[in-house]
């Protein structure tokens, strides 16, 4: 898809990962939130059905409990994600009402790509709340994904959303404008890359050695998630996410952030509702 | 990162409409920009007014009686409708607020001070938004004075705060004069309050200078070592 089709796509999937909600401390910007609601509204307003991949669980519940270190075992962060998913959804329910827009929260496991009762169900729900007009806010189950059948991130987590409900176009939201030929951090020839045709592994070395330093994914994880969403025939988008109406310009068809273009034209998946 | 302090100087007015009926979505602001505030890193206390206002207003009292055990009766009453409301506004976005009340006296006794700094040490401590105001059951200087600067300057010194922020208008503002380091900002409407908040939260750990590059609209002033 070339950036000027953008205006006339279907279903979107955003992704925000914790350097988005955040500040540096962990604790969520309600600034940047609402503006992400605001943004994600108008998106449906203009009749587009959108998701919204959401993680920051977590570390909501580290600071519900003021807690001044990162959990440290499995268990432990388990029971902060099953604290803090309440609190955050409090939250964006709260920031989406002020737009009069409802959301619905649907929490996943990576089996639900591969179980296909679990498959038809998940589709059916996400279809569902389309169709009223609601925006379903999905994080990882974490409560009962364990480390084989976990996402590792929500990057991963994402696509498949995006192949969950076919959706036309993946944004992910983080903490770097786009990807980088060489890390930006370290090395000042890095420059920027503002279309992929194909995931090489060649692109795959560059990313795993550079990302964030908040939140599991870093560069490589968004890589991997622009891969998957490829081989599905679904655009992504990696952009900048402190300023979340930057959602509309890249709608808009505005050159932000890397495009990586889909490998084939999307297909209809083999599982129909 | 050297972690600001601030204090908040509200008058309950700011939240009122004309009939002194609270505006929901004003509160709500104002909880929002300053759980936001607490949440990007800084430390913050908030000084407000109101306990009378709207305990008159609960108790149908006409305030212009000028009868004090009235009034300080109202203040009563109106205190803790004040810190419910506070309380369910701040409690959506997952911020927990304390109470205390203090006289203007409490700067006149060194132990009175030392257990007020301790109280506000220990709940800054523990992530708590402290909501001051002054003790009217016990006190008459907020009837008298109808402000509560001096208390706002007094918490601001006692919790040694970096900034501290009012809402106030062009005449009161030279009254206003705080010691030490602390810098004042002076705002004069609750929409210019709102976007100074955000802003202050707006500012990177690594880039203190921001601090001081206020836009025009804003006064501000310092005042070194008065």
């Amino acid at each position: 898809m070339k950036r000027e089709d953008f205006i006339n796509i279907k279903r979107v999937v955003v992704k925000v990962g914790t350097s988005t909600l955040s500040y540096k401390n962990g604790r969520l910007n309600f600034q940047r939130m609402g503006l992400l609601a605001k943004t994600l509204s108008a998106l449906r307003k203009m009749g587009l059905q959108v998701v919204l991949v959401s993680s920051g669980a977590i570390g909501v519940g580290a600071g519900r409990l003021n807690l001044t270190k990162k959990p440290s075992t499995l268990a432990f962060k388990q029971a902060l994600a099953a604290l803090g998913q309440a609190q955050l959804m409090k939250i964006y329910q709260k920031l989406f009402d002020n737009y009069n827009q409802w959301v619905a929260q649907v929490l996943l496991t990576k089996d639900v790509m591969t179980i296909p009762e679990r498959y038809k169900n998940a589709r059916g729900t996400l279809f569902k709340l389309f169709e009223m007009g609601i925006i379903p806010i999905i994080n990882e189950n974490d409560t009962i994904a364990t480390d084989e059948i976990e996402f590792g991130d929500n990057d991963t987590l994402s696509a498949m959303v995006s192949n969950l409900v076919n959706a036309d176009l993946l944004i992910l939201l983080s903490d770097i404008d786009g990807f980088y030929s060489a890390d930006p951090k370290t090395d000042k020839e890095a420059k920027i890359i503002r279309s992929v045709t194909s995931i090489s592994p060649e692109l795959e070395k560059i990313a795993s050695g550079s990302g964030s330093s908040f939140g599991t994914g870093g560069m490589s994880t968004k890589i991997t998630a622009a891969k998957i969403a490829s081989e599905h025939g679904i655009d992504t988008i990696l952009a900048l996410g402190d300023q979340p109406s930057i959602v509309l310009d890249i709608i808009n068809g505005k050159e932000i952030g890397t495009h990586f273009i889909a490998d084939k034209i999307k297909q209809n998946s083999i599982y129909h509702e | 990162m050297e972690k600001k302090r601030i204090v908040v100087r509200i008058e309950i007015d700011t939240l009122s409409d004309s009939d002194g009926k609270l505006i929901h979505d004003k509160m709500d602001r104002l909880a929002m920009v300053l759980s936001n505030l607490h949440n990007s890193g800084k430390d913050l206390l908030l000084v407000t007014s109101g306990s009378i206002a709207l305990g008159t207003k609960k108790l149908n009292i006409d305030i212009n009686k000028k009868d004090y055990a009235e009034m300080m009766a109202a203040a009563a009453v109106g205190q803790a409708e004040l810190i419910k409301l506070y309380q369910k506004y701040f409690d959506q976005y997952n911020q927990m607020v304390a109470q205390v009340l203090l006289t203007s006296d409490m700067m006149d006794h060194s132990k009175k001070e030392n257990n007020t700094k301790n109280t506000f040490e220990t709940l800054l401590k523990m992530g708590i938004i402290p909501i001051i105001n002054e003790n009217d059951a016990v006190s008459t200087a907020d009837i008298d004075l109808k402000d509560n600067y001096t208390l706002a300057l007094n918490v601001a010194d006692v919790a040694k705060a970096d900034i501290i922020l009012i809402k106030t208008n062009e005449e009161e503002k030279y009254i206003i004069q705080p010691r030490n380091k602390l810098k004042a900002i002076f705002v004069n409407t609750e929409q210019e309050l709102f976007c100074k908040l955000l802003e202050i939260s707006n500012e990177l750990d690594d880039q203190k200078s921001k601090l001081y590059d206020f836009p025009d609209s804003i006064e501000e002033f310092s005042y070194a070592n008065n």
